[in-house]
């Protein structure tokens, strides 16, 4: 039986800690206008950014539960 | 374990390999004129031709032997590292790249001299040629381990044979022998490993009645099938300690310092470009990267439960890699896919020697040298500077090897040399507030404090999350997260006590400038009308100064105005901006579908007669 701190607890921590450094960069970089959503090139990096990061999460969870899936 | 892998064959393609990489590099060479193009290949590349040679970059020879030892230990969760790189994506696109693209830093320190002062400037440098040099020494000995086994050469003799070895290409060529070695390399190494993962699932189909596929999931417990490893447990391998060893502090040291895949960046064509290899590189690569490097230890795990004793008994992690292959592939394959995991060497290690050459050129020889020496002189020194890194790396190889494991020493390295580094980069592009005396305190009291961590690893623990205090090593990973809290302590503290720098000194230097930077580049606002790019062709004409002249209705169909600058390419796109220059419009002329450039920006352009160029305006 796999328990919560070799499950999920790490995607947590991932996403969590890992996610409040996104959000800051992302307020930072918008802040700032160094990504100026005046810009249609920049408009396209700003949902690269997004889309990134949901990528990233997706494909973590989906193994996560394919893991379980097969215990 | 004594295990004596491969045949003469095998010995034959590996030996065939080294010398064709070391005449495709020394062939490039031609390219490298002066310091520019030796360091930073003229800034000419297309993005794609810098991704690809970062693969080659991030994918060191250690990726393959450290990953795969865990990857057989405990499955997927070998690829934590490689998976956990987006977080600091957008301050690097949207910050660092466009500072150090448009402020025209040649290195890291160089940086760190603009923002704070010269001092800070020679901490930084002492501590990044620690970091490469160290770096560069791991790469030695992880080549040295499977190899050796291979021919049977002692270790330490193995190191120095490829110390040479990477050396007579380098040494000719520069960051475009560098660059263009690594694109071939960069593909042989994602063939490679993913042909060694097919070999891996053909081999369990022939062991089994089920298919490859099939064979292989289900010999994995679902453990195994996790990404991510446990939260705290075992101390040599928990996810909170690799989160923040390599997650955080690796992650920003890779992306913000890591000198080699700076100047990959600034070898772009332009800061867009550069982030969309960024962005290419951490989205689609790095997940195969990851399946690239890990694959024979989920492959050797799955044949050691399939098919017990097919994998040699008492093998040591290390020789996981190398004895995979070995079962798994013929004769003749097995040298292709060992000749792969020379590719990761010399294309890591021949990035992080350029860029040391590059910090000890322009941090050290240049701030220090009493005359000034013209460009051909400090090529010169730039090659043979290449040469004493290797020297110093071969003679760190056994501090490296007295580690448990690659894994382990890697770890060490990442937490212990980045964090100070990590911080005083940060918050000096972050923070505008953050002064010259605490950069320098970040660096000494820091380093005091992270020292005293090591010794007293008590003082670690309240940060430990759970992790058991080995008695004889100390905390492993998760000493990062000490490291950086003290580092990051000491430079708050010291910043609120002294006095703020001038907004003057600082201007262009942070985030908060970014938008200015286009502007301080160019040297006149940007023209950011939207044009057209053009194909014409060129002729060799008298031409005043450092630009290039257009037709009237070229310029018009570009919305170019003189003094703007102007990227000019061979058109064949395939070359990745291999033959191509940057300029500024001169005043036009008549001829229509012509631009006219000078003897110079021919021969640094390697134009060719009868070839059209695409001329694009830039800003």
């Amino acid at each position: 039986m796999l328990d919560f701190s070799r499950t999920w607890l790490p995607f947590l921590y991932l996403y969590g800690v890992g996610g409040i450094a996104f959000i800051v960069g992302m307020m930072l970089i918008l802040r700032t206008k160094a990504l100026n959503k005046e810009i249609a090139r920049h408009r396209i990096w700003l949902k690269v950014l997004y889309f990134g990061f949901g990528f990233y999460a997706t494909l973590h969870a989906v193994f996560i539960l394919l893991a379980l899936g097969s215990s | 374990m004594d295990l004596a892998v491969g045949t003469n064959l095998d010995r034959f393609v590996i030996i065939v390999y080294f010398v064709m990489v070391m005449g495709f590099g020394a062939y490039f060479g031609k390219y490298s004129k002066t310091t520019s193009d030796y360091f930073f290949g003229g800034r000419r590349f297309s993005w794609w031709l810098i991704t690809i040679s970062i693969v080659a970059t991030g994918i060191g020879s250690h990726s393959f032997v450290k990953y795969s030892t865990k990857a057989y230990q405990y499955g997927f969760s070998s690829t934590m590292t490689y998976m956990n790189d987006w977080f600091f994506l957008p301050l690097f696109m949207f910050g660092w790249l466009p500072i150090i693209y448009y402020t025209r830093v040649g290195s890291i320190p160089e940086y760190f001299e603009k923002r704070f002062n010269r001092k800070a400037r020679f901490l930084a440098t002492f501590m990044i040629l620690l970091y490469m040099i160290g770096y560069i020494a791991i790469q030695f000995l992880t080549l040295s381990t499977a190899l050796y086994r291979i021919y049977g050469i002692p270790l330490m003799a193995t190191v120095v044979i490829i110390a040479v070895a990477t050396t007579l290409y380098m040494h000719f060529g520069g960051q475009t022998s560098v660059i263009f070695t690594d694109l071939f390399q960069g593909f042989i190494l994602i063939f490679s490993g993913l042909l060694l993962f097919i070999l891996g699932l053909n081999y369990l189909a022939d062991h089994s009645a089920l298919g490859g596929l099939q064979t292989f999931w289900q010999n994995l417990t679902p453990a195994q099938k996790l990404p991510l490893a446990h939260f705290n447990r075992p101390p040599d391998f928990n996810f909170v300690g690799i989160f923040w060893q390599d997650g955080i502090a690796g992650s920003v040291g890779f992306l913000f310092l890591n000198q080699g895949l700076i100047m990959r960046f600034m070898a772009a064509r332009s800061v867009n470009e550069g982030r969309k290899a960024a962005a290419f590189n951490v989205l689609l690569v790095l997940p195969i990267s990851a399946i690239v490097v890990s694959n024979a230890g989920w492959i050797g795990r799955a044949i050691a439960n399939a098919v017990p004793g097919a994998l040699p008994a008492g093998m040591e992690g290390n020789d996981v890699f190398v004895a995979v292959t070995n079962v798994v592939s013929s004769p003749g394959v097995f040298g292709f896919i060992i000749a792969a995991l020379c590719a990761a060497l010399m294309s890591t290690a021949d990035t992080l020697v350029n860029a040391s050459s590059a910090i000890i050129v322009n941090d050290v020889y240049r701030p220090l040298a009493k005359k000034k020496t013209n460009d051909k002189e400090q090529l010169k020194i730039a090659r043979f500077t290449s040469i004493g890194v290797k020297v110093i790396a071969v003679i760190l190889v056994p501090f490296f090897n007295s580690f448990d494991s690659i894994y382990e020493a890697h770890g060490w390295f990442h937490s212990t040399f980045t964090p100070p580094l990590v911080v005083a980069v940060f918050l000096g592009i972050f923070w505008k507030r953050f002064t010259t005396p605490a950069v320098i305190a970040t660096f000494l009291m820091g380093a005091a404090l992270m020292i005293m961590g090591q010794f007293f690893p008590q003082l670690v623990s309240p940060f430990s999350h759970g992790i058991e205090l080995r008695p004889d090593r100390g905390y492993s990973y998760i000493g990062a997260l000490y490291n950086l809290v003290v580092c990051g302590g000491v430079g708050v503290i010291v910043s609120l006590f002294t006095q703020p720098e001038s907004s003057e000194k600082v201007k262009g230097l942070t985030v908060f400038d970014v938008q200015l930077l286009r502007e301080m580049f160019k040297g006149s606002k940007p023209n950011d009308k939207q044009g057209e790019n053009v194909e014409v062709s060129w002729i060799v004409n008298k031409v005043q100064g450092d630009v290039v002249n257009f037709s009237k209705q070229d310029m018009d169909r570009m919305a170019a105005n003189k003094g703007d600058l102007v990227y000019v390419s061979d058109s064949r796109k395939w070359l990745g901006g291999l033959k191509s220059i940057h300029s500024v419009y001169g005043e036009p002329h008549e001829e229509e579908g012509i631009v006219y450039i000078s003897e110079e920006q021919l021969a640094n352009g390697q134009f060719v007669e009868d070839k059209s160029v695409t001329a694009e305006k830039e800003m």
